[in-house]
């Protein structure tokens, strides 16, 4: 029980970051349950956040919510239902009630020092189009997305293209996506193995895996080295794009053109 | 073209939510009779709406789920819409002129009436809403699950499929129980659908414009109801508010974070959109505990949130009995927790129904 415990505070620890943005909204909260008189916000702002927090920390309650089926990653949104902002911004209004000038400077200056500008993150960019997704992806996709919009075909992308391809096309299938660069997940996918195994790429064995999942494209990252020579083990390249190489396989192609054929004789 | 899908866009986001939420009105205080309230009362049933007619398909539409759900799904939203206008001439008839009684009495609405400083502040305020709107649309942020969340999406869209894809190879599957009652991506793939924009268009430029702004308008009425004798400190609440999500990004879990960088993620609707809106409406029961508009409101909110996520559910019905039996003790009126605990039975069906689903007890 105490290793939940344990774990729940470091969780609460991961969440808070423990910057000083939580020891205002703690020091807004000390405020409101000293001076705030009206029963409403005394139960909203004072008793529901400390009552939230507590059963937080239980350590039952985090038994039951893995027992519900929930996911134990997950479990730090409970915290969402304790309004930090709204606890401290009407600490703040409270505070300075009489004063709302001096109290809008100081309570913008003490919001931003003591937080984190949401846009300094490393994961945001300026936009490249209205997908929000690199125009790279889209020229690829559109290199090797087929003309026939019932007909599919599958590529193997570099780790940095994975998240994007498929949120673009869903016509394009890949034969491992974003599970295989968690980490923590641990999935097996021999094509990956292939792809990704080894630094200096050898091609003989990713076509070997990419044919046994019916894989037509393959698309390689600027610079990446290769043991044989595409051309060598029969791929053909059918365009370059910012640097990457993308190749097509005419084997698999061969045979899912087959099936093609096939289905449309079948219709 | 582009002038036509912003039409659209207007229509199916702004239009119809809000006509939907007129119906909620004749069943509210007076004083609550208002634009925002009746889009944000829009909104949530239009979500209970979404997660009503979108279940039953998701569960039996196997193939073709997603041209099913929109034919069920367009006709009972535009359905309500024309009652919520319907609703809105009969209360005109009645001489009862919604929208017009609250005029000057608080906030925004009173702008030639507020002080310098009010006027200052609330155009800050406005300020920093629009700089977090033009971020968002300028700006692309990267997150891992929009290879999952973003791409069901895009599935159902150019797939017609739903949640029986697996969306980060494309490979059949079966239904994915986990996510299969949280049809927020779903709806961003019908607006993108019905306004001609490609779903992750929809999910990452549009969306974030509306609900930037929408999360605002609660934020509005969460203080115009603590500050409802006090109106002054309105536009200070605000700017506060404001700043707070710009500067919240303490660590990648707060829902600040997930405002600004994910918005267009369930998971983030559930955190500034679900949860805010449960603190609102507790706001209002405190003192108008027999107002049967607001109860509606709630239980429809306690299934909306499932749109978002499962968790949402199981967090807003917890919030909901839990700040019932806080008001219990306050107030030493039971009828709230009774009241309560009723609201949770849409949520309370909506989580049988996801663990029968997730422990294999519902043959899909």
């Amino acid at each position: 029980m105490f290793g939940i415990f344990m774990e729940s505070l470091v969780i609460l620890k991961l969440y808070t970051g423990l910057k000083l943005l939580l020891f205002l909204t703690f020091l807004l909260w000390v405020y409101l349950l000293v001076r705030e008189k009206e029963r409403r916000n005394r139960v909203m702002f004072v008793y529901a956040p400390l009552i939230i927090l507590v059963l937080f920390l239980f350590p039952l309650s985090r038994k039951v919510f893995v027992a519900a089926g929930l996911d134990p990653e997950t479990y730090y949104r409970i915290l969402w239902t304790i309004p930090m902002g709204m606890i401290t911004v009407y600490g703040f209004c409270r505070l300075f009630e009489g004063h709302r000038r001096i109290g809008a400077v100081i309570g913008a200056a003490l919001i931003g020092l003591c937080g984190s500008y949401v846009y300094q993150s490393d994961y945001i960019s300026k936009a490249e189009n209205r997908y929000h997704i690199p125009d790279t992806v889209i020229e690829i996709c559109d290199l090797i997305e087929p003309e026939n919009a019932a007909a599919r075909v599958s590529a193997v992308m570099p780790p940095e293209l994975i998240h994007f391809v498929r949120q673009y096309s869903a016509r394009i299938h890949m034969p491992y996506g974003r599970e295989m660069l968690v980490q923590r997940w641990a999935y097996y996918n021999a094509v990956y193995e292939a792809m990704e195994g080894s630094e200096i790429l050898d091609l003989e064995k990713l076509l070997e895996a990419t044919r046994e999942e019916y894989c037509q494209y393959i698309v390689l990252s600027p610079g990446r080295e290769c043991r044989q020579e595409p051309a060598a083990c029969g791929l053909e390249l059918v365009g370059e794009v910012d640097g990457y190489r993308i190749y097509l396989d005419p084997v698999t192609q061969e045979i899912v053109d087959s099936w093609q054929e096939y289905y449309e004789d079948d219709e | 073209m582009i002038i036509l899908n912003i039409c659209s866009l207007v229509i199916w986001l702004f239009l119809i939510p809000f006509c939907i939420g007129l119906v909620a009105l004749p069943f509210l205080g007076k004083q609550r009779r208002r634009p925002g309230v009746a889009l944000i009362a829009g909104y949530i049933f239009q979500f209970a709406l979404l997660e009503l007619v979108g279940i039953p398909v998701v569960i039996y539409g196997v193939y073709n789920g997603y041209s099913r759900f929109i034919k069920i799904y367009t006709p009972v939203i535009v359905f309500f819409a024309l009652l919520g206008i319907w609703v809105l001439l009969c209360s005109r008839k009645k001489g009862e002129g919604w929208f017009l009684s609250g005029k000057g009495k608080d906030g925004v609405w009173a702008f030639p009436e507020m002080s310098t400083e009010g006027k200052i502040l609330t155009a800050l305020f406005l300020l920093l809403v629009l700089f977090q709107m033009y971020m968002a649309f300028t700006r692309a942020s990267f997150d891992g699950d929009d290879a999952y969340f973003g791409v069901q999406a895009v599935v159902a869209q150019q797939l017609d499929s739903l949640y029986r894809v697996n969306p980060y190879t494309g490979r059949s599957a079966p239904l994915d129980v986990r996510h299969a009652l949280a049809l927020f991506p779903i709806w961003e793939a019908y607006i993108g659908t019905l306004s001609g924009l490609h779903a992750t268009v929809v999910c990452h430029s549009v969306i974030p414009l509306v609900l930037i702004p929408f999360t605002y308008l609660l934020y509005y009425q969460i203080g115009s109801v603590l500050f409802q004798k006090k109106k002054e400190l309105l536009p200070l609440f605000l700017v506060l508010i404001a700043l707070w999500q710009l500067f919240g990004n303490i660590s990648v879990y707060t829902t600040e974070t997930f405002f600004l960088t994910r918005t267009w993620q369930g998971k983030s609707f559930a955190g500034n959109v679900v949860i805010p809106a449960v603190i609102w409406i507790f706001l209002l029961l405190y003192d108008h505990s027999k107002e049967k508009g607001l109860w509606i409101l709630l239980g429809a909110l306690n299934l909306a949130g499932g749109a978002s996520s499962s968790l949402a559910v199981l967090l807003s019905c917890l919030m909901s009995v839990g700040f019932g039996f806080l008001f219990l003790i306050s107030k030493k009126e039971f009828g709230i927790l009774v009241r309560s605990a009723f609201a949770c039975i849409s949520g309370g069906l909506y989580v049988v129904l996801y663990l029968l689903l997730t422990h294999g007890m519902l043959g899909v």
